[in-house]
Order: C-alpha cells, then structure tokens, then sequence
C-alpha cells in the first residue's frame, strides 16, 4: 500500500511537473520559430535564388537532449502491454527536434540561408536497463552568407 | 522558385488525446487482464495440487526446514500435549498425512499448516485461548486446511503470480510494483475464502469430538480488537483471513445452521496452561 501511494506521488509530481515545463517549452518554440521564420531553412543541397554570389558557408549545428518525465514513462510502458502508437513520446521527440532548429537558427544569426539541414537522433540512455529514457537530437546544416 | 515561409497550421506530429484518459484506460484494462489471468491459472494450481500425493508432497518439503529449527525439542511435555490432541482429533476428519505439531517459541499468536504435514503452532497461542475447545478448534482449522491442501494450493498461487507478474511486467520494475496489489488481491480473495472454508470444517469437527461448539470462537474474540478502532479500510481486502468480527459471526450463523448448541468448554490440560 505504501508503495502505491509513493508511486502515486511521483506519477502525479511527473505529470504536473512535466505538463507544465511541456507547454512553456511549446509557447517559446512557437515564439522563436515564428521570429526565425524569415531565415530560409532547407534540406537541398542547392541554396535557393543561385544567381547570388556566395561570401562564405558554415557548417551549423544545434542539438537538444531531452528526458521523460515518470508519468510519461509508466505510460508507455503500460502502452508496451498491448502496442500502439507511443503517444506520450510523441511530444517530445516533437520538443527536441523543433528546439534543435531553433538552437541552430541562434546559432548563426547573420546567415542568409540555411541549405543541407539534417537531423539525427541518438539515444542516451540505450542499454542502460531502468534508467530513465532520454534522446539527444542534432541538427545539422550549411549556414550560407551571400555578398553584401 | 520563390521561397515562402510560412508555419504549419496544425502539429501533426504529436496526438492531442488526453494523456490522463489513456492511463486510466490502460491501467484498468490491464488489471482486469491480469485478474482474468490469474483466476485461470489459480483453477490451474487447483488442478495440479490434485496430482501432488500426500507422499510427494513429504518428499519435496522434507529438506524445506521452515522455522523447525526453533522448535522445542520432542521431548517437551507441551508439543507432547498438543500432538495428542491432534491425533485425537484426526478421528472426526479424514486426511490422508501423517502429522507432526512443532511448538515455535515465539510470542505471537499464529498457527500454520507448513507442507510435509507439519503444523506450526507458537507459543503466543498457548496465552490466547482458554479452553481445551478453543484450541481444539484452531487444530481442526489447520487440519482442514491439511485437508482441502490449502498449503498447496497458497504456496502454488504465490509462485506462479510472482512469475507471472515478473514475467509481463519486467521483474522489480516500476510496473511490477504497480500491479503488485493486482496479484494481493486475487490471492487474498481466495485465501479468504479458504479460511472460511476451514473455519466451516473445523467448526464440523468440533461438533463431532464434542458434541456442541463451545469454545469456536474464543481466539477470534481474544484477536479481536478493541472498541470501534476500524482497521484500515482498504487494507481488508488484501488481507489473507476474514476480519476476526466476521469470523465470528459466521462460525455463529453456521453453529445455528448445524444445529449445534453451545455448551460448556474443557478447561486447557494442565500441561497446556500458560506458566506465566
């Protein structure tokens, strides 16, 4: 009985907790992403509107790790009994990739375009049996300076 | 081409169903799995407890020592005193075991039917019951037990649900402990209903070694606890006996349906009698 109720505690500390931080981490995304919209982001190798004479390229990257919170874990292992769609990872894989964009957005703020973006997901946490789950995502790409 | 930014409308990459809705639905059809589950394979324990001869059983747990080891030794005149009266006993229920009592020295009030046909009897007993029929009544209840092989049939039921809970959920993990008072439950309801069961049999047999059924009830009311203080209100229904209130109404409904009166008890043999 004990067990339950300390159990009870964490899923609702990881519920309230992990909601709030979710939709104040979605408020800033939707934020920076509609201010950084006016950066060309791309995953072609070419930069668009060529005719233009390139001053310089970076190779840009920006990545996030993010973590489960205990309510989110005992969910998808519940989810685990039967199968299904993982619904309470969905969000953040969601999270991190759209931060990692935007991290490596801030990274290049005098860039014209962005050209060549990649994204990678890695697990931290593999093989590591009970700990809990977490996911870094790397993006990657071409910041391209056009000449002034 | 002419780049236009623009932002998605929508977020298509995640679901937008209530995260709680989905909990509670798992966890409940879950448990309704595992219950379904484990009353199967509890019919299954049944079955094989039938396969499993008296005999077998002494060979599997003669090198199972249990608590034996704190038993006082054979020659001690109450052990003596209670092994005759269970053999006395024996006449009024057919089982086929032989039976050996061990005195525990130990100050709580217990009694339990080990396998191998060892019944374990401590000494905080000896301080609870009063009369030669009260004590009676709580060695009927174990040789019922010995009868319907309620030892088996527990033991077989606690192996296979920890198995099988370890087995779904991962063992030790968060979800075992989750579903752990899934697996109390179902085995609290039929141990339950086993002792029920027993108090009825043994309730059977006093009424054929005395005649009436004075003294069935006097352990439960000295465990009995005080007052109005409820115990916990939840915790009833994993225990794994009948409140003791419980006990004794139904050992008094079913003195009524028996047609047994109750007349006056045996005081305990004097070898009995607690020194203190």
């Amino acid at each position: 009985m004990e067990q339950l109720i300390i159990f009870g505690i964490l899923i609702s500390l990881g519920y309230f907790f992990g909601r709030h931080a979710e939709k104040k981490h979605y408020k800033s995304i939707q934020e920076r992403e509609k201010h950084w919209l006016q950066l060309p982001t791309t995953c072609s190798k070419y930069v668009l509107e060529d005719d233009r004479i390139i001053d310089h390229c970076d190779l840009v990257n920006g990545s996030m790790v993010v973590s489960v919170d205990y309510f989110k874990r005992i969910l998808a292992r519940l989810r685990n009994f039967f199968g299904g769609n993982i619904q309470s990872y969905e969000t953040l894989i969601d999270r991190a990739r759209r931060e990692a964009v935007l991290r490596l957005k801030e990274s290049c703020p005098g860039a014209d375009q962005v050209i060549n973006l990649r994204l990678e997901t890695s697990s931290i946490t593999k093989g590591s049996g009970k700990q809990i789950g977490s996911v870094e995502v790397l993006a990657y790409g071409t910041a391209v300076y056009f000449c002034k | 081409m002419e780049y236009k930014p623009s932002l998605p409308e929508n977020n298509d990459n995640v679901s937008h169903d209530q995260p709680v809705r989905e909990f509670v639905l798992l966890f409940f059809g879950i448990t309704l799995f595992l219950l379904i589950v484990f009353w199967i394979l509890g019919l299954f324990v049944d079955r094989a407890v039938n396969y499993i001869t008296p005999e077998m059983e002494a060979a599997i747990f003669s090198s199972v020592g249990g608590s034996a080891s704190e038993s006082v030794d054979n020659s001690n005149p109450r052990q003596a005193g209670l092994q005759r009266m269970v053999d006395a006993l024996r006449d009024c229920i057919q089982i086929g075991y032989p039976l050996k009592v061990h005195l525990i020295d130990l100050d709580d009030a217990n009694a339990f039917a080990f396998p191998g046909g060892r019944i374990f009897i401590f000494n905080g007993l000896l301080d609870k019951v009063v009369s030669e029929n009260g004590l009676s009544f709580v060695l009927a209840h174990e040789l019922a037990h010995f009868k319907n092989r309620d030892h088996l049939r527990g033991m077989g039921r606690g192996i296979v649900f920890t198995a099988v809970s370890a087995l779904l959920t991962g063992a030790g993990s968060d979800l075992t402990q989750l579903f752990a008072p899934t697996a109390n439950f179902s085995q609290a309801q039929y141990s339950q209903e086993r002792e029920r069961m027993a108090d009825e049999q043994a309730l059977q047999v006093l009424g054929c070694y005395y005649g009436h059924a004075g003294g069935a009830t006097e352990f439960f009311e000295a465990m009995k606890p005080d007052g109005d203080k409820n115990s916990n209100v939840f915790g009833h229904y994993f225990s794994s006996h009948p409140e003791a209130v419980e006990r004794i109404n139904n050992l008094h409904r079913l003195a009524g349906k028996m047609n047994l009166p109750v007349k006056k008890v045996l005081p305990l043999p004097a070898v009995l009698v607690s020194q203190e």
